[in-house]
């Protein structure tokens, strides 16, 4: 599974949509009314699901579907590079 | 002699409050069980035998106290007594080699050196076992604590037995405030000297004694009814503290709590009933929550161990909260809940009767939460208020606490998940 479909389904599990439904421009607070109890643990599970360490900060900055896949992209890039 | 303190293998029923601890590091009266067994044996110092993942925590809590050690068993006399027994103050303990049983547990076993050095084994449940086979038993009218609602429910009888040893080392009565205002014999009360009481305070010792321990602080339009201990360092904020109960260290405690222990380092500031109830440590209790300890057809309360629902055979019995749990405002806890440790409870509606550590219960259902990393950071934080810092060993503990419970939590995360799917779809 690619990690933009690892992604999705963890997004799609959380808001019980399908994950066919979520698109790069899918906005967590306009479109899946996402609280802030559903950003402390989407974040927490994308944690656990890539062995990753999400400050806060940069969590914040994510507000769509597709910007949480680039930014899980680019974070395991530089943790891969040796 | 040697003391030689162990946990049974029936430590799983005290969970949660045994998951962060030995099981003789539980607290009734004014003690904890160990400290009350080293009482009762005039012993000054005790072997130990607990559960390996929490022996490097139980050390950094109480000093660096003999753990696990097996070798320590050779050289003398050894008195092995259970870790979940409550003995009674002056309750004769002298004698010959005996095997003291309670329904078929060992309460405490008498052994000379060399029987002792026979029996030896690898572990200190095989050695037992082998003196059992050697010695001959005694059946002796002993209390255990079986449950965590045993804690409480010895609780009155533990707070009567410790206001003796308070009351031995008091030299004066100390002088009150003409404004607090003491309902009964004022030799039944027991302040220390660096405690501090503020005007309008009523103490009420017709039923039983009230024990202040040192700089406690209890401010004013608070009550407190005997027999109970406010402990060391802890503030009583306008509370309505009654009979049976026992808070602290380090507790800030208000609003009502009825015959309920609340561990070190836990908050109940606000508004909000607790009754017959166990609570750990490093709790927060958020104003307004509330916990049923009786239910409305005076049935005997269940309360879940190990999974399954055990009758207490008792109608009075409250929540059972593991160490590091949050309840926001407003919760209100079923009659006989147990919650896990480092939960994060938020309310609006009565909740389930179980909820495993390390999960969140919001909007109705059970959630994963903030994960590991990110709650032991906030309770890095929380213990950092209190000048205490969160150890290496004390992360692990939480780490296998977390490990060990994430089954359970992610069984109960998705069915709740697949009943909120069902519910939401459109028929």
């Amino acid at each position: 599974m690619s990690i933009e479909e690892r992604v999705k389904r963890i997004i799609a599990e959380h808001f019980g949509v399908s994950a066919d439904s979520l698109r790069e421009e899918t906005s967590f607070v306009g479109d899946l009314m996402a609280e802030s109890i559903d950003t402390v643990e989407l974040v927490a599970t994308f944690e656990e699901e890539f062995g990753l360490e999400i400050p806060d900060e940069e969590a914040e900055r994510n507000q769509t579907v597709g910007q949480v896949i680039d930014y899980i992209k680019a974070k395991l890039a530089k943790r891969d590079i040796p | 002699m040697k003391l030689c303190i162990f946990e049974d293998e029936r430590y799983d029923l005290l969970y949660p409050l045994t998951l962060t601890r030995a099981t003789f590091e539980l607290r009734c009266g004014t003690m904890t069980l160990f400290e009350r067994i080293m009482r009762a044996f005039r012993s000054t110092d005790a072997a130990f035998f607990l559960r390996d993942y929490l022996a490097p925590v139980f050390k950094e809590r109480f000093g660096d106290l003999a753990v696990n050690d097996m070798s320590l068993l050779r050289s003398d006399e050894v008195v092995f007594a259970n870790g979940r027994w409550l003995p009674r103050a002056g309750q004769p303990l002298d004698g010959d080699e005996v095997v003291a049983t309670s329904k078929g547990d060992v309460v405490y076993l008498r052994a000379k050196r060399d029987t002792v050095r026979k029996a030896l084994s690898e572990s200190v449940e095989k050695t037992i076992d082998n003196l059992r086979s050697e010695l001959s038993s005694e059946e002796v009218d002993a209390r255990m604590i079986e449950y965590p609602w045993d804690l409480v429910k010895y609780n009155h009888e533990a707070l009567e037995e410790d206001f003796d040893l308070y009351r031995s080392k008091r030299k004066d009565m100390v002088t009150l405030d003409e404004r607090v205002a003491v309902v009964g014999e004022k030799d039944m009360v027991y302040i220390s000297d660096t405690a501090r009481l503020h005007p309008f305070v009523v103490l009420d010792v017709s039923a039983g004694p009230i024990i202040i321990d040192d700089r406690a602080r209890v401010y004013p339009f608070s009550r407190l009814e005997g027999p109970c201990y406010i402990g060391r360092d802890t503030w009583v904020v306008r509370g309505n503290i009654r009979e049976d109960t026992s808070i602290g260290p380090v507790c800030r405690v208000g609003g009502e709590v009825e015959a309920s222990i609340i561990g070190g380092y836990s908050n109940k500031y606000h508004t909000g009933f607790l009754g017959h109830a166990y609570v750990g440590e490093w709790v927060n209790i958020g104003a307004l929550t509330t916990n049923s300890d009786l239910k409305n057809d005076y049935s005997t309360v269940d309360v879940y161990v190990k999974g399954k629902l055990v009758d207490t055979g008792d109608i009075k019995v409250g929540g059972f909260i593991g160490d590091h749990t949050k309840f926001g405002i407003g919760c209100l806890l079923n009659t006989g809940a147990v919650v896990g440790v480092a939960c994060v409870i938020l309310g609006g509606e009565v909740l389930p009767k179980y909820i495993p550590s390390f999960c969140w219960y919001a909007g109705g259902r059970y959630r994963r939460g903030a994960g590991l990393r990110r709650t032991v950071e906030a309770e890095r934080r929380v213990m950092s208020r209190r000048g205490i810092a969160m150890s290496d060993s004390y992360v692990k503990m939480l780490e296998r606490i977390y490990q060990d419970s994430r089954e359970e939590r992610e069984t109960l995360i998705k069915k709740a998940e697949r009943k909120s799917a069902t519910e939401e779809r459109p028929s």
